[in-house]
């Protein structure tokens, strides 16, 4: 899952409007941010599921470290910290949130693979309730999610364009990207290109 | 590769346009001073 989590922040931002989308974006990824390195160097890898789908959903991911439930709940706070002191307290708490959102909608989609400890060093059962297995059904919560967020997105941005007495085009240009692109990296990611 | 490209999409392209929106601003924090 890529666009979904983008929508996810796209919609936050409707009523987190102190913190720049940016770093809403940002934060939506945070995990897989710190996936990439750690994919790089081996530590954590991606095994592709026997006959399913190539590409799109057709992986388990070790992701042991970044995408265990204390991984996750340690490196949004990590991200959290530094947004407080720039945009204050509740910012912080938001950019926590929205980073550990990407766990909760990854344990939605994936095949069982999210360890709860780092490591999965208790060898407990691993989560993910695999919503993969049905491609059609995750593409469509994605893209749920990006509509809702982005129609969220650009009610907001109206309102906040209104309120100053600005144009409104910059608003409608910055919620139609976020559809567009959005779609462009739902499309790309279902049909497995650019991998 | 979707990946890097989505997040310049979206953090880079995305984030450079919003930032043309007039969001209210917090009043707290460093960038609030």
């Amino acid at each position: 899952m890529i666009t979904g989590h983008f929508g996810l922040a796209a919609g936050v931002k409707s009523w987190a409007t102190q913190v720049p989308l940016w770093a809403l974006m940002f934060a939506a990824v945070w995990l897989d941010i710190v996936f990439v390195p750690l994919f790089l160097s081996g530590i954590e890898t991606i095994e592709t599921v026997p006959g399913a789908h190539i590409g799109y959903g057709g992986a388990i991911i070790h992701a042991d470290y970044t995408h265990s439930l204390v991984g996750a709940v340690l490196l949004s706070a990590l991200l959290g910290w530094p947004a407080g002191l720039l945009w204050g307290p509740r910012s912080g708490m938001t950019i926590g949130l929205v980073s550990f959102s990407h766990w909760i909608l990854d344990l939605a989609v994936h095949r069982p693979d999210l360890p709860i400890p780092p490591g999965n060093m208790l060898g407990l059962p691993k989560l993910g309730f695999g919503l993969w297995r049905i491609p059609v059904a995750s593409a469509a919560l994605e893209f749920a999610i990006l509509v809702a967020g982005a129609y969220l997105y650009w009610r907001a941005a109206l309102a906040a364009c209104d309120a100053k007495g600005r144009s409104k085009a910059t608003a409608s240009l910055s919620a139609a990207l976020i559809l567009l692109f959005g779609l462009f990296v739902l499309i790309l990611d279902v049909a497995g290109v650019a991998q | 590769m979707q990946f890097i490209i989505a997040v310049i999409l979206f953090v880079g392209v995305i984030g450079a346009v919003d930032a043309r929106i007039p969001w209210p601003k917090g009043d707290s924090g460093i960038a609030a001073r």
